[in-house]
């Protein structure tokens, strides 16, 4: 699988980085198993969070095995400096690693918690005491939120590495700065902060929970994803495309072996294909009166 | 691409801002030739034309381009309902011309009467982009559709409802009448033909069948919902943009 430089990180991300909360639905074997895996495809970049069930757990063993072939991102949801101190401990001790490469801010959605984070007393002091110590190399954020508020936060954080945020096809055709992800991306990729993209398989919210209770959903993401492997193909290469340093693949475990399939068979996707793409999602979601031309 | 110049809530199409984004749009008066429900309207605006004259001879079309685009626009965009053939404006008066999906619907026999209108509302100077399509390759399956709105078509009306002209051809026809080439790009490949679009199609030709004999009807809406519903959706063929230039 072919890799992108990560910012100015000196570490080279492969194409596609392992959002490892597909563990959290595997027990013990099958988590060695889907390591064993991604890492045979050639993905050496892997992202884990306290909160995906006991997904740092599970990796624990193999991730121990192979820790000098797993650039190995982790984050927080803890804004402020002793809850982000303690979550980082209980990471390393329960991920029974030394060090994290990348610790991550988890999941901004507020320009209040951008506030706090910043501030004094806040977790971004935890998290360069932290690197100080050793005990994390970089500093990074992910977030669904506004765009608006990512550039904000790629403005006040210099010694930010890496950003993780959204793009798909849906996101780039629509107008809007609530939309505006490439925007984020832009900044980023001029400020030489790596950039993670996520919900590139996203194709929808689920039917309302009284058409499809949420246990009879044939998938655990909280979105419906993609399935097929034309379609996990086809969005893979646009998130790619865009420029985005490397693509999470969907939480759910069964769809991993596709996005492994499909970044290690990239070879980029001309402009007129994207445009393809956007085109053929914005008429789907969103039919105007008469459609009979692009 | 945000909207800036753009005062509603349109996602304006890629294949738009991308046909727009070399043109000199900004502070230029346009007309925009075929103005379907307003989407390249709305790319004139929000690229910040100074005014946009936004032609359709269809009346449906023109009351959803003036609701969804210009109604919020007002001082900077009008809906004509006009011909195409005959246009309500000066000679020499608009400095871009856009026709976005607009030939596949004019029949071989209008492309001369529409080029030379548009040559004469064309200021020295002016800009023109076409973007269009390609003819499809002869195994696609959304051929048997147009072949039957087309065939509906020509019983009803005796023109076909779609052509779909080559790049070369609308840029010799142009060249005819004192345009000179500036570029060309491909938009979309493949172009996507969603259960949507078949369906609108499907839509045209049932309206045209329904005013030939009853049984023709019925077979003719019964093909055409054997082909939508076979087909399901289509990625094929080629969307091109083609630009020209008056000199001057």
């Amino acid at each position: 699988m072919n890799t992108r430089p990560l910012g100015e990180t000196g570490h080279d991300s492969s194409l596609m980085t392992f959002g490892a909360i597909a563990l959290n639905w595997l027990e013990q074997e099958g988590a060695d198993q889907m390591v064993e895996l991604v890492l045979d495809r050639g993905v050496n970049h892997f992202d884990v969070a306290p909160s995906y069930g006991d997904a740092e757990v599970k990796l624990g063993p193999k991730l121990r095995q192979h820790r000098e072939d797993i650039f190995l991102g982790c984050k927080t949801q803890e804004r402020e400096y002793e809850g982000a101190k303690r979550k980082l401990e209980q990471s390393l001790n329960r991920l029974g690693v030394e060090k994290i490469d990348l610790y991550q801010i988890h999941g901004l959605e507020y320009e209040h918690e951008l506030e706090t984070i910043t501030g004094d007393g806040g977790a971004l002091e935890a998290f360069r005491d932290a690197k100080a110590e050793g005990l994390i190399d970089h500093i990074g954020l992910t977030s669904h939120g506004d765009p608006q508020l990512i550039l904000d936060a790629l403005d006040r954080i210099d010694d930010l590495a890496t950003v993780m945020f959204p793009l798909n096809p849906v996101v780039v055709g629509k107008d809007g700065d609530e939309y505006d992800y490439k925007a984020v991306l832009e900044r980023a990729t001029q400020l030489g902060v790596g950039t993670l993209g996520i919900k590139a398989f996203a194709k929808g919210s689920w039917p309302p929970t009284d058409e499809l209770p949420e246990r009879d959903r044939p998938y655990s993401n909280w979105y419906e994803p993609v399935d097929t492997p034309a379609e996990i193909e086809e969005r893979f290469d646009f998130a790619a495309s865009q420029g985005m340093t490397s693509v999470i693949n969907p939480g759910d475990p069964k769809l991993v072996a596709m996005v492994l399939d499909a970044a290690k068979r990239y070879d980029g996707m001309t402009e007129a294909a994207q445009r393809s793409l956007i085109e053929r999602l914005r008429h789907e979601q969103s039919p105007v009166p008469e459609q009979l031309h692009h | 691409m945000n909207g800036s110049g753009l005062e509603c809530d349109i996602d304006v199409p890629e294949t738009v801002t991308t046909a727009l984004a070399d043109r000199p749009v900004a502070g230029s008066v346009c007309l925009e030739a075929g103005a379907g429900v307003g989407n390249t309207t709305a790319g004139l605006l929000e690229a910040g034309a100074a005014r946009v004259y936004a032609v359709t001879n269809d009346s449906e079309h023109a009351k959803l381009a003036h609701e969804r685009v210009v109604r919020d626009n007002g001082n900077r965009a009008v809906v004509l309902e006009a011909d195409l053939r005959c246009l309500p404006l000066a000679t020499d008066s608009v400095a871009l011309i856009t026709a976005h999906g607009l030939f596949n619907v004019l029949p071989p026999a209008s492309l001369e009467t529409v080029a030379t209108e548009l040559t004469r509302v064309a200021t020295p100077g002016c800009h023109l982009v076409i973007d269009d399509y390609e003819p499809l390759p002869p195994n696609a399956a959304v051929r048997d559709l147009f072949a039957l709105e087309n065939a509906a078509a020509e019983l009803v009306t005796g023109r076909p409802a779609l052509t779909f002209y080559p790049a070369a051809v609308l840029r010799r026809l142009f060249v005819g009448h004192g345009w000179e080439f500036d570029r060309e790009q491909t938009l979309l490949d493949p172009v996507p033909w969603t259960e949507n679009h078949l369906e609108s199609h499907a839509a045209v030709t049932r309206a045209m069948a329904s005013n030939v004999s009853t049984a023709l009807e019925a077979s003719i809406t019964e093909a055409a919902d054997n082909l939508v519903r076979t087909i399901g959706s289509e990625s094929v063929g080629e969307m091109y943009s083609l630009a020209l230039r008056l000199p001057g």
